[in-house]
């Protein structure tokens, strides 16, 4: 563990600078130069929304915005690239049987964590087992996606773990690519949560370690000379080049931008979408990458009238133009969603024909349906009028905005739409997936295994049961239980692809846009940066400079 | 006399102490039939993917299921005890999170007084003193444009001003000396304006004295008759909005602190509010009441160093407060 200055001030930031360059020329012949002292060097200041409520790694691996820093302060056992495509990183290789249901990892030799302890089978164990149970006593809770299947992990020898499931998982391997399976040090994961807590205290064996940080303030980190065991996949395992990074809380996303303008940050998270072509036409990098896992959309509750009418259903498929919300909420920097899970989720197939805009199509649709237009313009049946409540997401800033603008889109074919926005608190409360009241649940939601949808679909094996189908959709059922037990890609990749054509032809989804969540704007000077599955920013092999 | 000093000085603290943990409770209430807790809160964000019935079974394990009354007896317990507990939010001693904000904001709100004091005093100054050529009247306005622009709205000009535009300050480093006295600028403001109003009347009235007409007969120098003469007098009524001014700088960092970066008590009261961490809040809130309590007590004490006429008990006219409790002890 690396202690340098404890608190941070960027007034000592010339004496920092000027002590490092020191240390570093007194290092001279170091693997450091080995590797090219050209591209050594700089520190990198990354401007974020929130550091999220808490530091202990299982509660907050997932975070939107602590992901960050734990992509740079751990390592996986496999890497997870923008594709989905799963290769190895710490696990060097991996085999399983033929039910999907034993796993066997080798795991690279010469690991070690920051404070010198071996990343060895037994320390892959404990992560395992903390991952899937949690100490919920204690405050530390389960990895929330991690396969339920789990049944336990053993140390085989120092290099070699055994992973047992109760049932076949195929998607275990992409799992551990996911941004909750991250390799924290068995003593962290043995100390009590109070201690977890204390982001300072937590040891890991990525390419960066903590020097220092301050809660809801800042979080520096600082390059581990030592560290030779990148993932192959991104082209360098090596030690990092930055020196260091900061990331910097600057709630006011104005502000963010603003600093990064003027020079005094690399990096804004989280700038307001309609920005970015300005910001680019300044010479000024913007990323938006996609995660892998479900576009924005509804998941639609079929219990509740009048949606649980499928010809209704259908109409709404087809009655919302979602190039128009492209095109005046986003930039071209987003996609048009071709099925309910992103385009880029291996597995998922394009179904964009069935989600072609045809407002013709959905008014004929409501007039077989016996929704029939009124003297205002407004569909009625049976003295009821035709109306669609929407619950914005709070967790996507642009859902309100989408909601307005679905709204005018319904109001021209005579379907009213009531928006409701709650704060995240009440949403929470209020707006459950196929809860009473809310005929349509806005999805953001990222996955890394396409399997993932199974435990969504129905509520058998305490499936969350998205469309309040129950067990009334036989169809379903057998899908799910053949994508469940699916032992192979080649046996399952066919099925998820009638699922998808399925789920959408009966409205049980109705999608919106492809999602980004993570929206970066970066100076020119920095380069090589590298988006994963997850679309978390890693500048493991960045460098910065005007060069 | 010294027997009834202690036993108004006994009198207070009891009161103070009440005050705490009536605010204390109060807290606990309020926030406890707010829907939703911290742990659920989180556990919602649809990234972590789980279902009710496992929220339902992480919540029970933390206890947070027991009824409110178990809840907050032993919260209670441990606050008197002296055990602040630990946040709910980030599992960390709320002891901890509190003295590692504290300095921060220790120095925005003292530096913000500070300004808010030598603001005031120039304004009142300029407008009691300054030809009206050079806007001597003018600047009896002042206040009241200082109170109507929105303290963020000040902070924010000064950044792009003062840290993009002049480079003076790096937003990123919100504790240097300029980012500070910006920030305490933007926060000083809105507070110079109520002390500029107060001590504008007094001096008005003041001014209006014999004792002043022979000063000035005796030929002295506006700067003279102003800090010799009229100030002390015309503070008296300023050491009450200040020390009434106190709760209103607390809060008032909270918008200060968010838009300058800094974080301090007021941004760890707004974490602690949106995410209902019960322990924090009530720790803050607690402080921040003995804080109060402390500083009106402080103020109450520093009357008689500033007006004789307090001391004299009974005899006193026009005394303001507080020597009312008084009269009546000593006079036994």
């Amino acid at each position: 563990m690396t202690h340098r200055i404890p608190t941070f001030h960027m007034s000592r930031r010339r004496l920092l600078a000027g002590s490092a360059a020191l240390t570093v020329a007194s290092l001279a012949g170091t693997s450091l130069f080995a590797q090219g002292a050209a591209q050594a060097g700089g520190d990198l200041v990354f401007l974020i929304d929130s550091l999220g409520p808490t530091w202990i790694p299982n509660n907050s691996s997932i975070s939107s915005f602590q992901g960050h820093i734990w992509g740079h302060v751990t390592d996986k056992l496999v890497y997870v690239d923008g594709d989905g495509t799963a290769t190895p990183w710490l696990a060097e290789s991996w085999e399983q049987n033929e039910t999907a249901t034993e796993f066997t990892l080798k795991l690279k030799p010469g690991v070690t964590f920051s404070d010198g302890s071996p990343l060895d089978a037994a320390a892959v164990v404990a992560n395992l087992d903390i991952w899937a149970a949690g100490r919920t006593e204690d405050g530390i809770n389960p990895v929330g996606l991690f396969p339920k299947t789990y049944d336990h992990s053993e140390a085989v020898d120092p290099q070699t773990v055994k992973v047992v499931f109760k049932a076949p998982t195929l998607g275990f391997i992409p799992t551990l690519g996911y941004h909750g399976s991250i390799l924290i040090s068995p003593a962290t994961i043995a100390s009590p949560a109070t201690e977890q807590a204390d982001l300072g205290k937590t040891i890991a064996s990525g390419p960066y370690v903590v020097d220092s940080w301050k809660e809801g303030d800042f979080v520096k980190l600082v390059r581990r000379e030592d560290y030779n065991w990148g993932p192959a996949a991104v082209g360098h395992t090596g030690p990092a080049f930055l020196d260091s990074i900061t990331y910097k809380l600057v709630a006011e996303q104005s502000l963010r931008v603003a600093a990064v303008q003027a020079g005094q940050a690399d990096i804004a998270y989280n700038a307001s979408p309609q920005e970015l072509t300005s910001l680019r036409d300044e010479g000024f990098t913007t990323a938006t990458p996609r995660y892998l896992g479900f576009v924005n959309g509804w998941a639609v509750n079929t219990q509740e009238a009048p949606l649980n009418d499928v010809k209704v259903r259908q109409a709404l498929q087809v009655a919302i133009d979602r190039q128009e919300i492209i095109d005046t909420v986003y930039t071209p920097d987003w996609l048009l969603a071709t099925s309910f899970m992103q385009g880029n989720v291996p597995g998922a197939t394009d179904h964009g024909a069935l989600l072609a805009y045809d407002a013709s199509r959905a008014e004929a649709l409501l007039d077989e349906a016996g929704w029939t237009k009124g003297a205002d313009g407004l569909r009625v049946k049976d003295g009821v009028t035709l109306e669609l409540v929407l619950h914005s997401n709070p967790y996507l800033t642009t859902s309100r905005a989408i909601d307005e603008l679905i709204a005018q889109q319904l109001g021209r074919i005579g379907w009213r739409v009531v928006i409701r926005a709650y704060d995240v608190v009440t949403f929470g409360e209020r707006v459950r997936f196929a809860g009473a009241g809310v005929p349509a649940y806005e999805v953001t939601r990222s996955f890394i295994d396409a399997g993932t949808v199974a435990s969504i679909l129905t509520d058998a094996n305490k499936g969350e049961n998205w469309f309040n189908l129950g067990e009334s959709d036989p169809r379903i059922n057998d899908l799910r239980d053949k994508i469940a037990s699916a032992a192979t890609h080649d046996v399952r990749t066919p099925l998820l692809d009638e699922l998808q054509a399925y789920v959408l032809e009966q409205g049980y989804f109705i999608p919106r846009t492809q999602m980004v969540q993570r929206i970066y704007v970066q100076s020119p000077e920095v380069k090589d940066v590298v988006y994963n599955g997850v679309a978390y920013a890693s500048y493991y092999r960045a460098t910065k400079g005007s060069a | 006399m010294q027997g009834a000093y202690l036993n108004y000085a006994a009198k207070r603290l009891l009161q103070a102490v009440v005050v705490v943990l009536l605010t204390y409770v109060f807290t606990f209430v309020v926030v406890s039939i707010l829907p939703g807790d911290p742990v659920t809160n989180v556990l919602r964000d649809p990234q972590n993917g789980f279902t009710e019935a496992e929220i339902a079974q992480i919540v029970a394990a933390q206890g947070l299921d027991k009824p409110i009354p178990v809840q907050l007896w032993n919260s209670l317990s441990g606050f008197l005890t002296g055990d602040l507990g630990v946040s709910l939010r980030s599992s960390r001693p709320v002891s901890d999170m509190i003295a590692e904000v504290l300095p921060s904001t220790l120095r925005l709100a003292g530096a913000a007084i500070a300004v808010a004091l030598v603001l005031a005093m120039a304004i009142a100054y300029g407008a009691r003193f300054l030809p009206h050529r050079y806007g001597g009247a003018a600047l009896r306005a002042l206040p009241s444009l200082f109170l109507s622009v929105p303290s963020f709205v000040i902070g924010l000009l000064l950044i792009h001003i003062f840290g993009f535009q002049l480079g003076l300050f790096m937003v990123i480093d919100p504790d240097s000396f300029w980012a500070t006295f910006f920030a305490a600028v933007a926060l000083g403001i809105p507070i110079s304006a109520q002390i500029a109003e107060v001590l504008m009347a007094n001096l008005d009235h003041e001014a209006s004295q014999d004792y002043a007409d022979v000063a000035r007969a005796r030929g002295l120098r506006q700067s003279r008759l102003f800090f010799r003469h009229l100030l002390k007098p015309s503070s008296l009524p300023v050491v009450t909005v200040i020390a009434l001014m106190v709760g209103e700088v607390l809060g008032n960092t909270l918008i200060t602190e968010t838009v300058f970066g800094r974080t301090g008590v007021g941004s760890l009261i707004q974490r602690s509010v949106v995410t209902q961490d019960l322990p924090v809040l009530q720790a803050i809130v607690s402080l921040a009441a003995l804080v109060f309590v402390v500083i009106n007590l402080i103020a109450d004490l520093i009357y008689p160093l500033l007006d004789p006429r307090v001391k004299l008990v009974g005899a006193a006219p026009r005394r303001v407060t507080t020597a009312d409790e008084l009269s009546g002890k000593v006079s036994a």
